[in-house]
């Protein structure tokens, strides 16, 4: 064993750069890896312990009524329930309201709640995370803290069709109305500004129920079921509500992409880390065959040589990993805030041991077994053949582009012939290149898909999207028809309406209505089979239709109420909006369990039209008829803006991170093409080669490998990123990806790389001047 | 009156190694002719070789000045050294150096191709050499690996005198080969010389020495003296002998 | 190695048979009508009632449509069940059709699985028809391969094995890198070099040892010693004139030896005076340098030095200009003229003044110890400067020369050039 670790130092000492490269990678590496597996076990969990903290509930529920007897009602269904633990009914006030927020606005379902209230309610109770000594005004979900929206600014709140203004006093976290993703926004007022608002009447009163269950999976149908059965009682209600699963998953999108993002590419580290050290060993296998002949026949065995090689690499990754957890630990802070303003959930930095357990086993195993499995063919090492340096490895016999038959030039005949010769190389480049080549659409199809047009990623997350929402009672539907098919501004109109529906069997789902779907602007919705026509006719989404083994061609049965009607499934949709509880189908088939009571438009208006303005004129005109007005335009920027920012994020760093791989790779693979091929050069300049010509055959013999492969790369992966993105997004409920492939950015960033990496080589050849024809002196 | 080929001036070249300056060649005044086999000769250490890679423009002296025409060699650049030498040396090694990864063909025509852009002209001339050494056709195909010493060394001085060079320079090219192969490739080189190719050869051998016309003997990076001998067209007693006598003279 | 390679593959395309085979058998044709399809049938025929003379068939499925009296209305091709019965023999779909609540006609969907189930045969047949196209590829390639990395390089063997018997070493055995036996050619190739190699040691070993018998000769230096020794006292002990003549003789052939062998060494070295110079090869860049710190007046012009290597003490060599420019500063106080030359074996440089010189008997003394120039009185000085850099010149093989010149004293030093004792020009 002390022998093992003599030549291990020794072996270390010789191969510095490649031990410092083998060393930066697996450092990357762990550090990724260690943010993934934080990102993915601890956020989560702290989620949870966030949740257990507040008494957090499993169900919310609003009713938008709030008298003794709706009180009673409520308390005796939720009573009378088994699985219940525990509950709390507190008077609050709910509109549909709106404000702005990161350059859009966010629209939702305000609760209002008083201060006093909030802070006492023994189940999902408010936490003030940012205080101070204002003492009127309004504290607001924690992930609204923003530049515009700071302690002791003011925030312009939209409460239906009326305005108010309140000075922001701080900011509290809170599970299940914190955010814009959970279905609705708690909005704690001091308790006079409370009943300020109570007395001006823009919201009316309602009944927030917080229930905790005995067993937190079960949220689901019981949400499901309490709606029911409270519409039953009285079907003029209107109901809000949500329940711990839903929202848990929709706070926690982002990590996941982060996350998705960081496994990714600790993958590909992983992998190249592993390339490199494979070829680090068969190098030195090749090299050394003299000494590991000579240590053979010193009585080492060969199980003896690869122990040496394994300590020496797992002894590197060892370190390296020790050191790239605490990188991990290093740079968390800026993830951690970045993550804080997507989920608004505070989270403490702490040691964390299972991802510091996994990222050392992960590695350490990975890189015994690529040790192992390349060190193997040291058994195979005969003693007398090695001491005479390995005669069987060196006789090609092909002589490949022959000089006297090519028309290629000078150069690149002899590149060619190198590049065919080193084979071994070429693999390595190869490799990287695959890797870069994804690398490189991933991007561009964020770039193109997410950063420079939104368009494309918003209608995977949005559905549909439009200008201007417009919700009118049925009685004016017709007049608003009137209207909109009169007004020049507007290009389109069409019912896009979404009313909730119980699939019976099933859970509640989100029904899309319209007249005819071939009106509305995101035709992908439905990706499978085709959108619903007639009125016995629904597609539902992919996720609950896998969830709930459902075909196209089933036919399901849904209720309203105690209607209860068949449909056939026509077609598989995707929208993330419900977390995949939804449904599309047509006015006429809706109506064949209940009429409509008000309808949603969706309205397309010409380039220039003030979206503001147009609603102005709408409210004028039909006045307390209209129900909302939404600017969906500046709704999805402010949501979308966040998801910009995170991928903008994401794409710079893998950028730079993929500059500083293939930098790492080709200095590995040039420095050992040169040290082996020293003589070879030196013969050259002998014959009278300039060090500029064997820079540019050196990086010749590099390009056709990496041309190759990296149009390969890009081909290969133009067509299988839609696949991998659907992969990586399934978790939103995203089963079947679209994205428009950048192929003209494509071309560029593979020629821009394909110029770097010959720039790259080029430069790290430029040791190839030091080589001068007098090393063949050797030995006088 | 000989026309001049290089001209060396105070030629000195030193190395420093651990602190330690190590003069190995020291203020050579020394001319080399048109048409002469000049053989550089010395105990070994004595900077021969040295010598011989700093007339051919493979390294650069530290002091004095080397003169081929009118370009100072000790004043071009490392490209314009490059450029000197495919078209102005042909080399040939002690250890051969072809290169082990193309075939006996394509090696001479990795330097031919360097100089002349017509293909077919070089080719032409390579064949012509191969079949002046003697080098079948079939051996042509083969790599370096798989030829005797003797026909590796053929073909490096084929690879060196494929671009017409003014002087060919051999750095004891039958140190690797036994006796006869040795032969072959002096006789190669000999014939070479009389039709008129000057040669520069280093040397420690004494039958190789005989080839040559002027006889070098350095010592301590000096050159100690100089005997000329005549062009060499067989081994003769008085030939032997007279070298025999001057090296003695020299100390040899 | 390439065996388990070969195997490898073999297992490969094995697996990959049997995984297509197992998808050809999980993508199980459903009997199923397309519900969807239907649907639309069936709303459309509805909605577009009646059924007019120019009706384009709707969708892909074949049907026909009967009305309530079971007359044919419509039919997309002929040979469709025209009937309910035939209908129902062909296990079609029926179906009613109202318009505005109204039963108006039955609407008959062709049942096509016989169609399907053909399809899916054929499809069955080409599958596995590839799949045996790729086994009998795999299994040519196979042989192929063995004849090529076997069959071919055992023939080879054979016919090196028949070259070594008949003696010819020199010819290789050369393996490719694919070669399924390559450690097996290594060793039969092994074996020729050993034995090639064998014969040649043999030879060495013949010629080391006359090597031997002259460095043996070399160490007989001591028992040659020792023989004068033994007939030195042999001779003053002989008793007689007979005897006393061999030992004499014994002696005179030992001291010739001993000459002989004493030759070999070189004489001792000189003991050296009081000064010791240790002169080396030095750079004339390193002199050029020198000569400008010495001259610190800046009283000369220095020419550029030739490049050589010269032969001299750096100290000393400072130690001599350094007295040189001290004088003509002390004596003459005018600028120096320097010029420099280099031939084959000096490197000179003169250094004139235009001080008037010292007057001719005066100039011989000059390089004498304690000997002063007549213009020195009232100059502090020793009379010693000019002595001791004589002799540092003469100890660096080089010299001193003092004249006068045109316009005043005029001193040359003759640097030696390196290596110039052993050029015989």
């Amino acid at each position: 064993m002390k022998r093992c670790i003599l030549l291990v130092g020794a072996n270390l000492r010789k191969a510095k750069g490649q031990s410092v490269a083998i060393f930066i990678l697996i450092l990357l590496c762990a550090c990724m890896l260690n943010i993934w597996l934080i990102l993915s076990m601890d956020y989560k969990q702290n989620l949870e312990r966030s949740h257990e903290e507040l008494n957090g509930e499993h169900v919310t529920l609003v009713v938008s009524r709030n008298d003794e007897a709706m009180k009673e009602q409520l308390i005796s269904l939720l009573e009378e329930d088994e699985r219940t633990a525990d509950y709390t009914l507190s008077p609050i006030m709910e509109m549909v309201g709106q404000f702005q927020y990161n350059g859009g606005k966010v629209n939702a379902p305000l609760l209002f709640i008083d201060m006093a209230d909030a802070m006492n309610r023994r189940i999902g109770q408010i936490e003030i995370v940012a205080d101070s000594a204002y003492d009127s005004g309004i504290y607001l979900p924690l992930i609204y803290r923003s530049e515009e929206l700071d302690i002791g600014k003011e925030i312009v709140l939209s409460i239906g069709s009326q305005e108010q203004t309140y000075t922001i006093c701080g900011f509290f976290n809170s599970m299940m109305y914190g955010s814009h993703n959970c279905g609705m926004i708690a909005m704690v007022l001091t308790s006079d500004q409370y009943e300020k608002l109570a007395a001006l009447g823009y919201a009316p009163g309602a009944l927030l129920g917080s229930i905790r269950l005995l067993k937190a999976d079960q949220g689901e149908d019981y949400a499901t079921q309490l709606k029911t059965s409270v519409v039953r009682f009285d079907s003029t209600v209107r109901i809000t509500g949500n329940h711990y699963a839903m929202v848990a998953q929709s706070r926690f999108i982002s990590q996941m992409i982060c996350a998705g993002v960081m496994s990714a590419m600790a993958c590909f580290i992983l992998v190249i880390a592993l390339v490199v050290i494979i070829a680090n060993i068969i190098n030195y296998i090749q090299e050394h065959m003299k000494q590991l002949g000579t240590l053979k026949a010193l009585g080492y065995t060969s199980a003896q040589l690869i122990q040496v090689l394994l300590l020496q690499f797992e002894g590197l990754c060892v370190v390296a990993s020790l050191f790239g957890i605490a990188l991990a630990y290093g740079v968390f802070p800026i993830f951690n805030e970045m993550m804080i303003a997507q989920t608004g959930i505070p989270y403490h930095i702490h040691f964390v041991w299972q991802p510091f357990l996994f990222t050392m086993l992960i590695l350490g195993s990975a890189v015994a077994l690529v040790v192992w499995y390349s060190a193997r063919r040291i058994r195979h090492i005969a003693v007398i053949t090695a001491l005479r340096q390995g005669v069987t490895t060196h006789s090609f016999k092909r002589n490949y582009v022959s000089l006297a038959h090519t028309n290629v030039p000078l150069s690149f005949a002899l590149a060619l012939k190198t590049a065919l010769t080193h084979r071994k190389y070429q693999v390595t480049v190869c490799i990287t290149m695959m890797v870069l080549a994804l690398v490189v659409v991933f991007s561009g199809l964020m770039l193109h898909n997410m950063i420079l047009d939104q368009e494309p990623f918003l209608n995977l997350i949005v559905g549909e999207s439009a200008d201007s929402c417009i919700n009118i009672n049925l009685s004016h539907e017709e007049a608003l028809r009137n209207f909109l098919e009169r007004d020049e501004r507007v290009n389109k109109y069409y019912l896009y309406h979404s009313e909730s529906i119980s699939h019976v069997g099933g859970v509640d789902l989100v029904a899309t209505l319209s007249d005819d779907f071939n009106d509305v602007n995101n035709r992908s919705v439905v990706f499978e089979g085709r959108y619903p026509r007639y009125d016995n006719e629904v597609a539902i989404a992919a996720k609950y239709a896998n969830d709930q083994d459902l075909r196209i061609g089933d036919e399901i049965t849904l209720a309203l109420g105690d209607r209860k009607e068949r449909y056939l499934i026509t077609g598989l949709i995707q929208i993330t909006n419900n977390l995949g509880k939804d449904c599309l189908m047509t006015r006429s088939g809706f109506e064949r369990l209940r009429p409509l009571q008000n309808t949603s438009y969706y309205v397309n208006l010409d380039e220039n039209v003030e979206i503001d303005a147009f609603h102005e004129e709408i409210s004028g005109y039909f006045g307390r008829e209209v129900n909302a007005l939404i600017n969906i335009r500046t709704t999805i920027a402010s949501a979308s803006s966040v998801y910009v920012m995170l991928m903008s994020g994401i794409v710079i760093a893998i950028l730079v991170l993929s500059v500083l791989i293939i930098t790492f790779v080709l200095y590995l693979l040039v420095k050992t093409l040169l040290n082996n091929k020293v003589q070879e050069y030196g013969v050259y300049k002998a014959l009278g080669y300039t060090t500029r010509q064997l820079i540019l055959q050196t990086a010749l013999s590099f390009m056709p490998s990496v041309v190759l492969s990296l149009g390969l790369g890009l081909l290969v992966n133009a067509w299988l990123i839609n696949p991998l993105v659907t992969i990586f997004l399934s978790g939103i409920g995203i089963v079947k990806c679209t994205f428009i492939v950048p192929h003209m950015f494509n071309c560029i960033a593979g020629l821009v790389i394909v110029l770097f990496t010959f720039g790259l080589i080029c430069l790290m050849a430029r040791r190839i001047k030091r080589i001068t024809p007098k090393q063949l002196l050797v030995g006088e | 009156m000989k026309q001049i080929l290089l001209e060396t001036e105070k030629l000195s070249k030193s190395f420093s190694g651990e602190g330690v300056l190590q003069h190995v060649l020291r203020n050579i005044d020394l001319t080399l002719y048109q048409g002469d086999f000049t053989v550089i000769m010395g105990a070994s250490g004595a900077g021969k070789s040295t010598l011989l890679y700093a007339l051919s423009g493979m390294d650069t002296p530290t002091l004095g000045t080397i003169r081929y025409g009118n370009q100072v060699l000790s004043d071009l650049s490392i490209d314009a050294l490059a450029l000197f030498r495919r078209q102005v040396c042909g080399f040939v090694f002690q250890q051969i150096y072809l290169l082990d990864t193309m075939n006996v063909m394509d090696n001479v025509l990795a330097a031919g191709l360097l100089v002349s852009k017509d293909k077919k002209a070089v080719v032409k001339r390579a064949m012509k050499l191969f079949a002046a050494v003697g080098i079948s056709k079939e051996a042509q195909r083969k790599f370096p690996t798989q030829l005797s010493g003797g026909e590796a060394q053929r073909v490096g001085i084929v690879r060196a005198l494929i671009n017409h060079p003014a002087i060919l320079f051999a750095d004891e090219p039958t140190g690797a080969l036994n006796s006869k192969t040795g032969l072959d490739v002096l006789d190669t080189l000999s014939a070479f010389h009389r039709q008129g190719q000057s040669i520069v050869m280093v040397t420690h051998d004494l039958r190789s020495a005989l080839r040559g016309n002027r006889i070098l003997y350095l010592k301590d990076g000096v050159i100690l003296g100089e005997c000329e001998l005549g062009t060499y067209t067989q081994e003769d007693a008085q030939r032997t002998q007279r070298l025999n006598q001057f090296l003695g003279e020299m100390g040899w | 190695m390439t065996t388990r390679r070969l195997m490898l593959v073999g297992v490969l395309i094995a697996l990959l048979e049997i995984g297509t085979l197992w998808l050809y058998a999980q993508d199980s044709y459903t009997t199923a009508q397309d519900s969807v399809a239907v649907n639309e049938l069936h709303h459309r025929i509805a909605q577009n009632w009646p059924i007019l003379q120019d009706h384009e068939p709707i969708g892909e499925l074949d049907y026909v449509v009967l009305d309530m009296q079971g007359h044919l209305l419509y039919q997309t091709r002929a040979g469709l069940s025209e009937s309910i019965h035939a209908a129902i023999v062909h296990r079609d779909t029926i179906l009613d059709v109202y318009a505005q609540d109204e039963l108006v006609a039955k609407l008959i969907i062709d049942n096509d699985s016989g169609i399907q189930r053909q399809r899916q045969k054929e499809a069955l047949l080409l599958g596995l028809g590839f799949m045996i196209f790729v086994q009998a590829l795999v299994w040519c390639s196979a042989i192929f391969y063995l004849r090529q990395r076997i069959l071919l390089p055992f023939q080879r063997l054979k016919e090196f094995a028949m070259r070594v018997a008949g003696g010819n070493l020199d010819v290789p055995l050369h393996m490719d890198r694919t070669n399924l036996f390559g450690a097996f050619t290594e060793s039969f190739d092994l074996m020729r070099s050993e034995l090639k190699q064998a014969r040649l040691a043999e030879a060495k070993a013949n010629a080391e040892k006359k090597e031997l018998i002259a460095k043996l000769s070399h160490d007989m230096k001591t028992p040659i010693a020792s023989i004068k020794a033994t007939a030195e006292v042999g001779l003053a002990l002989a008793p007689d004139a007979k005897r006393q003549e061999q030992l004499t003789g014994i002696l005179a052939k030992a001291d010739q030896m001993d000459a002989l062998i004493t030759n070999l060494f070189t004489a001792s070295l000189e003991e050296l005076n009081q000064l010791s110079v240790t002169p080396q090869d030095m750079d004339s860049m390193v002199l050029a340098q020198i000569l400008k710190q010495c001259d610190y007046l800046k009283r000369a012009q220095i020419p550029e030095l030739p490049q050589c290597i010269i032969y001299a003490d750096p100290l000393r060599i400072r130690q001599v200009f350094d007295n040189l420019f001290t004088n003509s500063y002390k004596y003459a106080d005018t600028s120096i003229h320097l010029d420099v030359h280099c031939d084959n074996q000096w490197l000179w440089i003169t250094l004139e003044d235009e001080g008037g010189g010292v007057s001719a008997a005066e100039l011989p003394f000059l390089t004498h110890q304690y000997q002063r120039g007549t213009n020195a009185a009232g100059i502090a000085g020793a009379g010693l400067g000019l002595y001791i850099s004589t002799y540092l010149m003469k100890e660096m093989k080089g010299e001193l020369l003092v004249e006068n010149g045109k316009q005043g004293l005029r001193i040359t030093v003759k640097i030696a050039l390196s290596g110039s004792d052993l050029r015989n020009v």
